[in-house]
C-alpha cells in the first residue's frame, strides 16, 4: 500500500470524507458545549434512531438517481399503510409474519406502480404525484380507521430485531442496517439495472439511444421504492409495537434531506448509499445536540433547520467552484 | 364568426379549472339551500381568504419554477410576532407589529429566495429547511397560542368590531368583507403588474432558467422578488388570521402548506414553472375549499376530505396534461398544415 495509492483511494471517497468529517465536527461540538456526547452507547443509540430515516433514504436514492429532480413523497404513508396491514394481519404472532411481508411487498409495490406510471408515462410532476399519492393512502386509512380501531400488534420477530440489543448495548436493527448497505452495494455494482438507472439519470437521452426503455425503468425506481417503503413499514411496526396514522410522515423529508446532505446529485445519476446512511447519521446527531442541549422544542428546530440551511449553502458552493 | 370566438375563449389559460370551479359551485348551490345569501357570501369569503391570499403567493414562487414548503411555518411565525407584539388598546402597538411583522416576513423570503435564487439550491430542501426555523422562531416567540390584537387591526376581519370607525365603513364592510378588498387589491396589482418586465421576466425564468439566464435575464434576482412577494402574501393572511383569531399559534399554518401546492395545481400552475398565473391560484383556491364544502353538505364524514382531495388533484393534473396534449396536437397538425401549404 504505497502513499501513492492511499492518497488516490482517498480523493476518490472525498465526498464520504466530506460527510464523516462533519458528523465528527458536530460530536465535538457536542461534547465540547453539552457534553457527555461522545460514548460508545451513544454512538449506538444514534445509529439505531438513524436507521428509519437511512431506510427511507434508500427509497429516495433509487427514485432520485433515475434524474428529473425526482422525488418520492408517499414512502411515509406506503410504510404506515403496509404497518397497518401487517399489524392486522399479524396479531402478534409469528405465524401471520410471511403473509404480511408479501402484503407488504405487494402493497408498496402497487403504490409504487400508481406513483411510477403517472410520473413517467403521464409525464407528472414527481413532487405532486406522490404527494398526492400520500394524500390519497392518508385518504384510504383514515376512512378506514374512521370506521374500527387499528388493531393488531407485530410479529415478535419483528419486535426483537428492531427493538432488541445483543448484550444489552449493540442494537440489534444495526444487523439489518449493515446488510441492507451490503446487498444495495452489490445491487448498484454489480447488477446491471442498478447502472441502468444511473445511466438514465446522468444522461437520458444517451441512454433512450442506446436502447434502454428510459420510461419503464423510471416506472420500475418508483415501485421498488414503493416496495422498500412496504418493508420498512413492517419495521417501524416492530418498532413501536403497534400501527397509527401518523407512522412514516415525520420521515420523509428527513429521508430526502440525509441524501441531500450526502452529497448524492438531486438531478440524478449517483448511487451511492454509503453517503445516503452517513448523512441520517448525520441529522441524527444534529437532533441529539439540539435535545441534549436543552434549549427546548424552539432551539431544537430552529437550530435543525439553521444547520441543514447553512450546510446546503456549503455544498452549493462547493458545487460552484467546481 | 362564432366559432372563432368560441375557440379564443376555450383555449383561454384559466378555461378548464374554471370550468371545474363552475361545476363545484353548482354542486354547492345544489345542497345548499341558502349558498347565494348575503350571510352565507361573507362567511365563505372569511373562510375561503386564507388559502386564496397563500396560494396566490405560492402560484408566484411556482411560476419562477421553484416552490415553498416553508409558507405554513411563516404564517405560523407572522402570527406568533404580530399576536406578541400587539395589545388590545394600544393602536401604537399595531402599527409596531405591522412593521415588525412585514421586515420579519422579508428576511423570511430574503433566507428563501437568496438560497434558491442565488446559490441555486433545490428548492425543495432549502425551504424544507427554513420552515424548520420558521418554527423554532414562532415556538420561541410565543410559547403558547395566545397573545392580543390592537383594535384597529381587528378590522381586517371585521369593521363593526373596531371602535371610532367611520360609519360608512361599517355600513360597506356589512356587504362586503374587508379581507374580500385586500383580496380584490392584491389582484389588482397582479394585473397591473402583467404588463411589466418583470412578469414576463418570471415566466422566463420558469420555463427555462438556463434560456432566460443567457438572454441576460438576472434569473436570481427574480427568484428572490418571487419569493419576497410570496412572503408578502404570507404577512397579509396573517394580519387576517390575528385579525379574526385576536391571537398567533406557532402550529396555525401546517395544515396550510401543502394545500396551497394543491390549491395551485388544480387551478392550473404548473410545478415546472412558467404557466399558469394568479387567477390560477385563485380558481384552484377556491375549488379545493368548495369541495370541502360539498363534503360536508353531502353529509360524508371528514375522514373523506383527505381522500378526495388527493383525488382531486390528481385529476386536476391529468386534466391539465390533456389540455395541454391537445394543445400540442392541434399545434402540429397547424404547422403541418402550413407545410404542406408551402410545398405546393
Amino acid at each position: 500500500m504505497s502513499k501513492e495509492s492511499v492518497k488516490k483511494f482517498l480523493r476518490s471517497q472525498k465526498r464520504v470524507l466530506a460527510v464523516i468529517v462533519l458528523i465528527v465536527v458536530l460530536s465535538l461540538f457536542g461534547e465540547i458545549f453539552v457534553g457527555n456526547f461522545i460514548s460508545v452507547k451513544q454512538a449506538f443509540l444514534t445509529v439505531k434512531f438513524a436507521t428509519f430515516v437511512a431506510l427511507f433514504g434508500l427509497c429516495q436514492m433509487v427514485v432520485v438517481s433515475s434524474g428529473r429532480n425526482a422525488i418520492d413523497l408517499s414512502v411515509g404513508y406506503v410504510a404506515t399503510f403496509s404497518a397497518i396491514l401487517g399489524c392486522h394481519f399479524m396479531q402478534g404472532s409469528n405465524r401471520g409474519l410471511l403473509f404480511s411481508i408479501l402484503l407488504a411487498v405487494l402493497a408498496g409495490a402497487g403504490l409504487g406502480l400508481v406513483n411510477g406510471l403517472l410520473i413517467s408515462y403521464v409525464n407528472l410532476s414527481p413532487l405532486v404525484v406522490t404527494m398526492s399519492v400520500s394524500t390519497i393512502i392518508q385518504g384510504i386509512i383514515n376512512v378506514y380507521a374512521s370506521g374500527m380501531s387499528l388493531d393488531g400488534s407485530p410479529a415478535p420477530v419483528l419486535t426483537t430485531l428492531v427493538t432488541g440489543t445483543i448484550k444489552g448495548t449493540f442494537p440489534n436493527i444495526i444487523f439489518l442496517l449493515l446488510f441492507v448497505m451490503v446487498i444495495v452495494h452489490f445491487l448498484t455494482k454489480r447488477v446491471k439495472f442498478g447502472q441502468l438507472v444511473c445511466g438514465i439519470g446522468e444522461n437520458s437521452e444517451a441512454a433512450y439511444l442506446s436502447g434502454v426503455n428510459v420510461k419503464l425503468t423510471r416506472c420500475i425506481t418508483f415501485v421498488i421504492s414503493g416496495i422498500i417503503a412496504g418493508l420498512i413499514g413492517l419495521i417501524l411496526a416492530g418498532n413501536m409495537g403497534m400501527a397509527y396514522k401518523d407512522m412514516g410522515s415525520t420521515y420523509v423529508m428527513p429521508s430526502y434531506a440525509a441524501i441531500v446532505v450526502g452529497g448524492i446529485s438531486l438531478g440524478g445519476g449517483e448511487m451511492d448509499y454509503v453517503r445516503v446512511v452517513l448523512g441520517a447519521i448525520f441529522l441524527q446527531v444534529l437532533t441529539n445536540l439540539f435535545i441534549l442541549f436543552g434549549g427546548g422544542d424552539a432551539v431544537k428546530w430552529f437550530g435543525y433547520g439553521a444547520v441543514l440551511y447553512v450546510l446546503l449553502l456549503f455544498y452549493a458552493n462547493e458545487r460552484k467552484r467546481n | 364568426m362564432k366559432m372563432e370566438n368560441l375557440k379564443k375563449v376555450t383555449s383561454m389559460q384559466n378555461f378548464s379549472s374554471f370550468v371545474i370551479l363552475l361545476i363545484m359551485l353548482v354542486i354547492t348551490t345544489v345542497l345548499q339551500d341558502n349558498f347565494f345569501t348575503l350571510g352565507s357570501f361573507i362567511s365563505n369569503v372569511n373562510a375561503f381568504a386564507p388559502l386564496i391570499l397563500l396560494s396566490i403567493g405560492q402560484s408566484i414562487v411556482m411560476i419562477s419554477g421553484a416552490i415553498d414548503l416553508s409558507n405554513g411555518a411563516m404564517l405560523s411565525l407572522m402570527t406568533c410576532i404580530l399576536a406578541s407584539t400587539m395589545q388590545a388598546d394600544n393602536p401604537l402597538s399595531g402599527v409596531k407589529a405591522l412593521l415588525i411583522a412585514l421586515a420579519a416576513a422579508l428576511v423570511c423570503g430574503l433566507l428563501n429566495g437568496f438560497a434558491v435564487g442565488f446559490m441555486k439550491e433545490p428548492p425543495v430542501i432549502v425551504t424544507f429547511a427554513t420552515s424548520y426555523m420558521f418554527l423554532g422562531a414562532g415556538l420561541f416567540i410565543l410559547p403558547r397560542p395566545g397573545g392580543n390584537c390592537a383594535n384597529w387591526v381587528l378590522g381586517f376581519y371585521n369593521m363593526s368590531l373596531v371602535e371610532n370607525a367611520p360609519g360608512w365603513l361599517i355600513g360597506l364592510t356589512r356587504y362586503v368583507p374587508p379581507v374580500f378588498l385586500v383580496i380584490l387589491l392584491v389582484v389588482g396589482v397582479a394585473m397591473v403588474m402583467r404588463r411589466t418586465r418583470f412578469m414576463r421576466y418570471l415566466y422566463a425564468t420558469g420555463s427555462n432558467e438556463a434560456s432566460a439566464y443567457a438572454t441576460g435575464i438576472n434569473t436570481a434576482k427574480i427568484r428572490i422578488i418571487a419569493y419576497l412577494i410570496n412572503a408578502v402574501c404570507v404577512f397579509l393572511t396573517a394580519v387576517y388570521l390575528v385579525a379574526q383569531n385576536r391571537s398567533g399559534d406557532y402550529q396555525l399554518g401546517d395544515a396550510y402548506t401543502l394545500r396551497t401546492i394543491a390549491a395551485a395545481v388544480i387551478g392550473g400552475v404548473s410545478m415546472s414553472g412558467g404557466r399558469g398565473d394568479v387567477f390560477s391560484a385563485i380558481i384552484g383556491a377556491l375549488i379545493s375549499s368548495l369541495v370541502n364544502k360539498i363534503i360536508f353538505f353531502a353529509n360524508l364524514p371528514t375522514a373523506y376530505q383527505t381522500l378526495i382531495s388527493g383525488l382531486i388533484v390528481i385529476a386536476a393534473l391529468g386534466v391539465s396534461f390533456l389540455y395541454s396534449y391537445l394543445d400540442e396536437r392541434k399545434k402540429i397538425k397547424e404547422l403541418r398544415g402550413k407545410a404542406e401549404v408551402q410545398n405546393e
